[in-house]
């Protein structure tokens, strides 16, 4: 698979900037994107020890960067470039200036998500009431724009990190199938331009990575019902501040010998909120980010007191084409046995040309989970990530 | 003599920021311009200059303060996440012209010596 990448990864380098369109009438527009990515476990321990553990099927010391798809770099195998590399492919067809159809497909070195190989991130229907409308409506399937990087996690070119991070981003439902609106406007006379998007629809996602191999072992299912959110944005001058709620039913389960679904943790259409606030700058060379974001699935009568917190706080400068960055993030669970984690990132982006960008990152995570066996654990990671658009 | 000074002083062309004529804005200032360029509003349609034009290269530098990286990376997410086309290119400032005049919502940017009665100059670049 890693060789199978490069062989499609490579020629790219030597790729113009751009969409490729076709079709007699250009109505037809073929872009992509990709990243190359390896990393390296420099070390790592848990409960105090870096004698080697295992954690479910993983050899540690190791550390997870890719939730979704259970992206884990162990110390035992050396680099790996197998776990996140990725090359996606868009084509969308304008039937008219206010009618297009766009499909997604992403093939990625690791994909355990039954029936997902390859990926179809996006599939969907862009319609505007006119070309100067400022509604848009789209029906399809789509990635959940939850937090700010939630759409774009594997567009690597579009954010300065090797991957926005793990503490923060990671779901085992992460699409939905179902429309969406848009209204974008201009408040005023000012500078300021809004955004409004809302979204409904559901996903069922059947052995999904995350339960399965993660936590439950046993073929695990999950789906997200009634999804319902929405998200408001203002940017001016560089700065880009967000606001996100989510409402959807949650179901867990796996299937019992008779067929039946056995929920677990009794999560059966249990309502759930996700919401997050974000503010980034990118001004005068200076780049801030930053999110605070919190899960709820609270049910007094079931037990149920799942919080998840989450933050992310990074700093960056841009020297012409290098773009250094510190980051910190972190999560938290509040119920007992805590599960959490904090992180510390020095990351460097090159911009080698146009269209294309190189990144050297070294992660420092300590896992603060209070669970009584050992988990993740804390690591050192070094990672690097040949990372385009075309 | 004369022809020497020419060759000496760089060719630095003005570069204006230009709509359609039915367009009521009469100003702009150029970070409100950029906006429309790095896909931060959809009030107007961008007309981009060809890649690699020294006036596109200016137009970066000056009035939206990034590196074409950057520019790229925004498009980017907006074009992988169903949220924006990038701005159509053309290949000279005649084309970018024409377009403005023939579509009430453009905005473009061409070298002063090349406006006429077809484009509404709403911005100068220095």
């Amino acid at each position: 698979m890693k060789n199978a990448l490069a062989a499609l990864i490579l020629p790219l380098y030597a790729a113009s900037a751009g969409a490729t369109d076709f079709g007699t009438d250009n109505s037809w527009h073929l872009t992509g994107f990709y990243s190359l990515t390896g990393a390296k476990v420099l070390s790592g321990s848990a409960l105090g020890s870096s004698a080697p553990w295992t954690y479910q099927q993983w050899k540690c010391p190791c550390t997870i960067q890719g939730w979704e798809y259970t992206a884990v770099y162990e110390k035992e195998k050396g680099w790996q470039f197998d776990q996140e590399s990725l090359l996606g492919l868009q084509i969308r067809k304008d039937f008219s200036p206010t009618l297009s159809a766009t499909a997604q497909l992403v093939s990625r070195a690791l994909n355990p998500n039954y029936g997902s190989r390859p990926t179809v991130d996006w599939a969907y229907v862009t319609w505007q009431p006119s070309v100067d409308s400022e509604w848009t409506f789209q029906a399809g399937r789509f990635r959940i724009p939850l937090y700010y990087y939630s759409d774009y996690l594997y567009i690597g070119y579009a954010y300065p990190w090797v991957r926005p991070a793990p503490d923060v981003y990671g779901w085992p439902i992460f699409t939905y199938n179902g429309a969406n609106v848009t209204w974008r406007t201009q408040l005023g006379e000012s500078e300021w331009a809004a955004t409004v998007h809302a979204w409904t629809g559901s996903y069922e996602q059947h052995d999904d990575a995350y339960d399965t191999k993660i936590y439950w072992t046993d073929p695990t299912h999950e789906a997200w019902k009634q999804i319902v959110g929405a998200y408001v944005s203002a940017n001016a001058n560089g700065l880009d501040v967000r606001a996100m709620f989510m409402t959807y039913q949650d179901n867990l389960w796996q299937n019992g010998a008779d067929g039946k679904r056995n929920y677990l943790l009794d999560v059966h259409d249990q309502r759930t909120r996700i919401m997050g606030l974000s503010a980034n700058l990118d001004r005068d060379n200076w780049l801030i980010k930053s999110e605070v974001d919190r899960y709820e699935q609270v049910d007094a009568a079931k037990g149920l007191n799942g919080i998840y917190k989450y933050a992310l706080f990074g700093v960056g400068y841009q020297f012409g084409a290098w773009t250094p960055m510190f980051t910190m993030s972190r999560y938290r669970t509040v119920a007992a046995p805590i599960e959490g984690r904090n992180t510390r990132y020095l990351s460097l982006r090159w911009d080698v040309k146009r269209n294309m960008a190189l990144k050297l990152q070294y992660d420092v995570t300590k896992d603060k989970s209070e669970y009584s066996y050992p988990f993740w654990g804390d690591s050192k990671l070094l990672s690097v990530s040949l990372q385009g658009v075309f | 003599m004369p022809t020497l000074l020419a060759v000496a002083i760089p060719a630095r062309a003005e570069l204006v920021i230009i709509v359609n004529p039915a367009n009521p804005a009469t100003r702009m200032f150029p970070s409100q311009a950029a906006q429309f360029f790095l896909g931060g509003s959809v009030m107007f349609t961008p007309i981009e200059q060809a890649e690699g034009s020294p006036i596109r290269a200016e137009f970066y530098k000056k009035v939206l303060e990034k590196e074409p990286a950057q520019v790229q990376a925004i498009w980017s997410k907006l074009a992988f996440t169903g949220k924006g086309k990038p701005p159509a290119e053309m290949k000279s400032s005649a084309e970018v012209k024409k377009a403005v005049a023939e579509n009430p919502k453009a905005i473009g940017y061409i070298e002063k010596s090349a406006v006429d009665d077809s484009v509404k100059v709403v911005a100068t670049v220095q």
